[in-house]
């Protein structure tokens, strides 16, 4: 039986507001006939600020208000070539309330948004706001019908398809640089960059193909949506996620597993390799779900749906599955080694076995995993209402928290009522979305995040489990989660909420939210951004459900989107409205702990080795658990890092590279020590500012000429050095100590010129520098 | 050359934000002309999950709002009002000893209507004063930003909601020992001693990144790009003044979390590289057992802040100290089925520090627990004109406690509040 509150839908910009849909018998004197659309300026300044954000959010087809016959459109919802007439239509609906009167003459437009007339949603705009005033010029302006030379094809203030006018592109070459080191942790093929040079874009697009196969781009992937899922940051031990109840037998194997073939001496470290190991691949299994689904191109909705889940060689001994599964792993020893399958339906040890009408675990994809109801665990007063706070920003992109409605007085509304959530209209509002989201994890009412319905029942001063105004029937209750990640796939808001997802790991920041301050004189142009973000964001997102959602076309639509590319800008730009609309434009984001490492290891061909634990989270990095979010920008701490990192990574590799042979240099293929800048010898010093272009290509993937200022820099910067140094009267002739090619045992390099040095400053200096440390 | 060097960054406009480093023949005899911040400095408090008022400066003895005591064993410290606590602690400060040692210079506000109830948007509606925006900066980031925006640790945070509003950056300097390190940034393995350049070269590499930085600076960039070339510069110059804090790490680390950050957020303040910091402890979010758990932190919460006082203290920056002590909810004036409280939209909050004027008591809560209006202008209680004082009431006596309310980042962060709902006379 279908609730009696109406349908609820939450949408990427929604406001829990205290609303409800207008009765019918308020509007019934409205005129029938719309009277056009004129006043189209002032009616855009109205929409912007007022339609869309406050009357769209009921009077809308889905929402509160669907039964008013003051019925909007999202006009950014519709496909471009529709927009101008949903807008004209909006405008002419607009215009005929706003000419309607009250019977005080008023206009029905301003007695309904100031709480008049019955106006189902109370009072959204006070008297005094700068929405009543925006929407007052409008009502205003229709009055003098002959005076406005408006038209509604002026309406079209929202044409984006001169946004990236001025934008310049980042040429394909360095596009394809980008890609790789960003996705697959490497530099580019000299077959990858022939590709490039011969077909552009569309090579691009094919490297793009072939590297989402590789292990490195998985590694991206996975560590992406652990920021956002943040799956590996659950309470306690790897294995902790097994109860005691369901695998008490199996959940420490490693503790008894037979070490008898190492020597005895060595058979404690082994068990705690053994025990790490276990638990790491046991923390990975909800991520390693998403490289399958990946991988093998299936319907990422599958991270919902999927019937199955993944266990490795070590996981399934935990599970006690490892004697029926071993002979489907390639290497029955590999801990991360990982292939789905399905698990049987729980048995606790008193015998009892969950409700399972198939005699398996109601595998919902990582919905139903352990390590994800444990992430984000419930106690008696929280209800799960954690977890469906967290399905709701996941799944749909909706974070119910962010804009909370705010109550006169929340106190007294909470001793008021026996049972606010259900009761007072404030708390309802959002309860009776977020409450049967709850009810749908009630199986798994256990503070370890264990399965394990409540004790005394599922609570009754809750709204009852369900979707949305779609009740859980019954026989569904022992799939529960199969049931919800079912309806979730098919709400457009999925998809959506999978494309922001890659936007993020794409772009290193969330896309943008709406403005919110009308009085904000640069409203428009950070709408407008808003808007071609959206445009891009929908695109994609229709494309991804398209190809069967699989997740490697958001990948492709992304990357070579202008917001992707966008590089610099071709003519300066003075006007604040279109510095706001650019605001955004362009990656420019610090590159992870994580990243910058594999940067190194990418161009060095060997790590730092530094960027992890205590310097991870210096350097900006999440530990998923409480410390999980990255920082973006560099505070002073970061700069240090950054100049520590800059001096060891140089000291690392300088002397090292010239000690191999010049074929098998990364640094310096053609150039020798021995190179000394003289102003008497122009071709030395060509040959050291190709050896600058050659770095500044290799380190920041610059295209510099031998002229170009930065080289010039960077030339003063080496040729300074070594003059300073020969300048003094004394100065070791050999390399540091602490950077010797051959290690602390090898013998100091000579440095007789002190050009070893001088190139280390260089490195030095180039790794300090935005081309590397962002991307 | 050093002089040079100075004229020459003076004339492009790159100016020196910082003192030089430790072993920088350029700039090392400079560090005088190159002053560090000096104060005030601004910590803020945060007893994360919502403590029980009851427990600490709003108690109440009447209808079992709270358990552990009576209305008649209330205790008070000159004007303060405050819950009996010594006999169910076994660890940590009692309120008795706290209040002793700081009534005076206390100024408590009770009745703070947080509006909702939730976590997430009550931490960010307490530490920005806006609920309606996820733009808006903490009252710590938004005070670095005006006051010493180019300190390398300007705004310290360890937790809790740290929006900047992009005026700042947030630094997270989770260990003590960290310290060390970024304090010598240009020495192997932290060690002074062993330099991976020799000085001259050093000041070759700085030239050069400030030759490019002013070139950039000239060139035509996208907005972001721009912003992100000024930062990156700007964190990895203004960091060499972090080689200060190296005489103010402590050599012993405290026990507890919110200690420990405290010396490093004094550390930090000592060296003049800092100008706020956010430090938080969590779990009091005691929906079972509320008793047993707020006597457990609540207690323990007190003696840090009494060790960052004392420390302050001992480093001679205590009398350039303000302290706000928040957290983001209360909790109810009932327990539940589990003994344990749940949220409560009205709290308090406490301040301390140069400018305010302890020994008072603003605003008040009713024997439900309900906030009583507060008439601005009297600042006494007033059921008919009064007010109820929120987050963003605050927030702007904070800004004017500060003399930050005119100031150009404040200005992008405005509150609209009514000219008569301003709170008179706040800080006495």
């Amino acid at each position: 039986m279908k609730r009696q509150w109406p349908k609820p839908m939450l949408s990427s910009a929604w406001f829990c507001v205290t609303a409800f849909y207008v009765a019918a018998s308020a509007i019934a004197a409205e005129p029938q006939q719309p009277p056009g659309c004129y006043a189209a300026s002032s009616f855009h300044a109205a929409w912007i600020k007022v339609g869309e954000r406050t009357c769209m959010k009921c009077h809308n087809a889905g929402g509160e208000a669907a039964e008013s016959k003051f019925l909007l459109r999202d006009v950014s919802k519709v496909p471009a070539t529709e927009r101008a007439g949903a807008l004209i239509k909006n405008c002419e609906t607009f215009t005929r309330m706003a000419l309607a009167k009250d019977a005080g003459g008023q206009s029905r437009l301003l007695a309904k948004a100031t709480g008049g007339l019955e106006h189902g949603g109370g009072e959204v705009l006070k008297r005094d706001s700068t929405a009543f005033r925006v929407l007052k010029n409008f009502v205003e302006s229709l009055s003098n019908r002959q005076a406005t030379s408006d038209t509604p094809g002026r309406l079209i203030d929202d044409d984006l398809s001169s946004f990236f006018d001025g934008v310049e592109m980042i040429s394909d070459h360095r596009l394809l640089r980008r890609i790789t080191l960003s996705l697959a942790a490497r530099l580019p093929s000299d077959v990858e960059r022939q590709a490039v040079g011969k077909n552009g874009l569309s090579a691009v697009r094919q490297v793009l193909t072939a590297l989402m196969r590789e292990d490195a781009f998985y590694e991206r992937l996975l560590e992406g949506f652990n920021d956002i899922l943040l799956t590996l940051g659950y309470n306690g031990n790897g294995e902790d996620v097994l109860s005691y109840d369901h695998f008490q037998h199996t959940r420490h194997w490693y503790q008894k597993h037979s070490l008898d073939h190492i020597p005895e001496k060595e058979r404690q470290r082994a068990r705690y390799k053994l025990a790490n190991e276990y638990r790491d691949a046991m923390r990975r299994e909800p991520l390693e779900l998403l490289r399958y689904i990946v991988e093998q191109d299936r319907p990422f909705t599958e991270i919902l749906t999927a019937d199955y889940t993944m266990v490795s060689p070590y996981t399934a001994r935990g599970y006690g599955i490892f004697e029926e599964l071993k002979d489907e792993f390639e290497d029955s020893d590999d801990p991360f080694e990982f292939i789905p399958t399905k698990i049987k339906a729980l048995k606790n040890r008193a015998g009892k076995v969950q409700p399972s009408k198939d005699g398996d675990y109601p595998h919902a994809g990582v919905l139903s995993m352990f390590q994800y109801l444990r992430r984000y665990p419930t106690t008696e007063t929280n209800r799960n209402r954690l977890r469906a706070r967290m399905y709701y920003d996941h799944f749909l992109g909706v974070d119910i928290m962010s804009l909370a409605p705010r109550v006169g007085d929340a106190a007294a509304i909470d001793a008021q009522y026996e049972i606010p959530t259900m009761q007072a209209a404030e708390c309802v509002v959002c309860h009776r979305t977020i409450d049967p989201i709850a009810g749908l994890f009630q199986d798994y009412y256990n503070e370890m995040g264990h399965y394990g319905p409540r004790k005394d029942g599922w609570f009754d001063d809750m709204f009852g489990p369900g979707r949305e105004g779609d009740d859980l029937p019954e026989s569904e209750q022992w799939r529960a989660l199969q049931w919800l990640g079912k309806r979730t796939v098919t709400d457009p808001r999925f998809a959506i909420a999978m494309t922001e997802h890659v936007y993020y790991i794409l772009m290193g920041r969330k896309v943008l939210r709406p403005p919110g301050d009308i009085d904000d004189p640069q409203f428009a142009a950070c709408r407008q951004a808003y808007l071609a973000q959206r445009e891009l964001i929908d695109t994609a997102a229709g494309r991804f459900s398209e190809t069967g959602f699989n997740l490697k076309s958001i990948f492709q639509d992304l990357t070579v989107a202008p917001f992707y590319r966008a590089d610099g800008l071709a003519v300066a730009v003075d006007q604040p409205e279109r510095q706001a609309e650019l605001d955004d434009i362009g990656i420019v984001r610090m590159l992870s702990p994580e990243q910058i490492e594999r940067k190194i290891i990418a161009i060095f061909g060997r790590p730092w080795g530094r960027l992890d634990g205590t310097y991870a989270i210096l350097y900006g990095g999440i530990d998923s658990k409480e410390v999980t979010e990255r920082l973006t920008e560099p505070s002073g701490a970061i700069g240090s890092l950054q100049r520590i990192l800059a001096n060891a990574v140089a000291c690392k590799n300088v002397a090292a590279d010239f000690a191999l042979p010049p074929a098998e240099r990364r640094l310096f293929p053609s150039i020798e020590p021995d190179v000394t800048p003289n102003v008497d010898d122009p071709k030395a010093e060509q040959q050291i500012r190709d050896a600058i272009v050659h770095l500044h290509q290799y380190v920041l993937g610059r295209d510099d000429r031998p002229n170009d200022p930065e080289v010039d820099q960077t030339y003063r910067l080496f040729a300074g050095v070594v003059a300073e140094a020969t300048a003094r009267e004394r100065f070791e002739k050999v390399e540091s100590y602490f950077c010797k090619s051959q290690g602390q045992e090898g013998p100091r390099d000579p440095d007789p010129h002190y050009t070893i040095r001088a190139w280390r400053a260089v490195v030095t200096y180039l790794l300090r520098q935005q081309e590397f440390l962002y991307e | 050359m050093r002089r040079d060097f100075l004229k020459w960054c003076a004339a492009t406009g790159l100016g020196l934000a910082v003192p030089g480093r430790t072993g920088s023949s350029l700039f090392a005899d400079e560090k005088r002309e190159l002053p560090a911040y000096d104060g005030p400095y601004f910590v803020v408090c945060n007893a994360s999950g919502g403590w029980d008022t009851t427990a600490l400066m709003d108690p109440k003895g009447v209808d079992g709002i709270n358990r552990l005591y009576k209305e008649g064993d209330i205790l008070t410290e000159g004007a303060l009002k405050f819950a009996p606590t010594a006999e169910h602690i076994s660890e940590g400060m009692s309120n008795e000893d706290f209040f002793a040692k700081y009534a005076k210079e206390l100024l408590v506000l009770n009745g703070l209507d947080y509006s909702v109830n939730n976590h997430s948007p009550c931490s960010r509606y307490m530490a920005t004063g806006n609920l309606d925006s996820l733009a808006y900066p903490t009252f710590a980031a938004l005070i670095a930003a005006c006051r010493g925006r180019d300190a390398p640790l300007s705004f310290l945070t360890f937790g809790n909601y740290s929006g900047t509003g992009n005026l700042v950056p947030m630094a997270r300097v989770p260990y003590i020992p960290s310290l060390k390190l970024l304090a010598n940034a240009d020495a192997v393995q932290g060690i002074p001693q062993h330099q991976y350049h020799e000085a001259f070269v050093n000041d070759h590499i700085e030239r050069a990144l400030a030759e490019q930085q002013q070139r950039r600076k000239s060139s035509i960039r996208l907005p972001r790009r721009a912003r992100a070339d000024d930062m990156l510069y700007a964190a990895q110059w203004n960091s060499q003044a972090l080689s200060r804090i190296t005489p103010h790490i402590p050599k012993s680390i405290p026990k507890d979390s919110l200690s420990q950050q405290a010396e490093i957020a004094l550390a930090s303040f000592k060296a003049g590289v800092c100008v706020s910091a956010n430090l938080t402890i969590g779990q009091f979010d005691s929906h079972q057992k509320n008793d047993r758990d707020q006597m457990k932190l609540i207690p323990k919460f007190l003696a840090s802040i009494d060790y960052l006082l004392r420390r302050a203290e001992e480093l001679k920056i205590r009398e350039k100290l303000v302290l706000v002590i928040q957290s983001e909810m209360g909790r109810t004036p009932t327990y539940n089925k589990g003994d344990g409280k749940d949220h409560w939209s009205i709290g308090s909050i406490m301040f301390l520090g140069p400018g305010i004027q302890g020994n008072r008591v603003i605003g008040a809560t009713d024997n439900g627990q309900f906030a009583v209006p507060l008439n601005p202008k009297t600042l006494q209680g007033d059921s008919e004109n009064g007010i109820r004082v929120r987050p963003e009431h605050i927030h702007a006596a904070l800004r004017e406690l500060t003399g930050i309310t005119r100031h150009p980042s404040a200005g992008l962060f405005p509150f609209k509040i009514p000219s008569e709902e301003i709170l008179m006379g706040m800080w006495g």
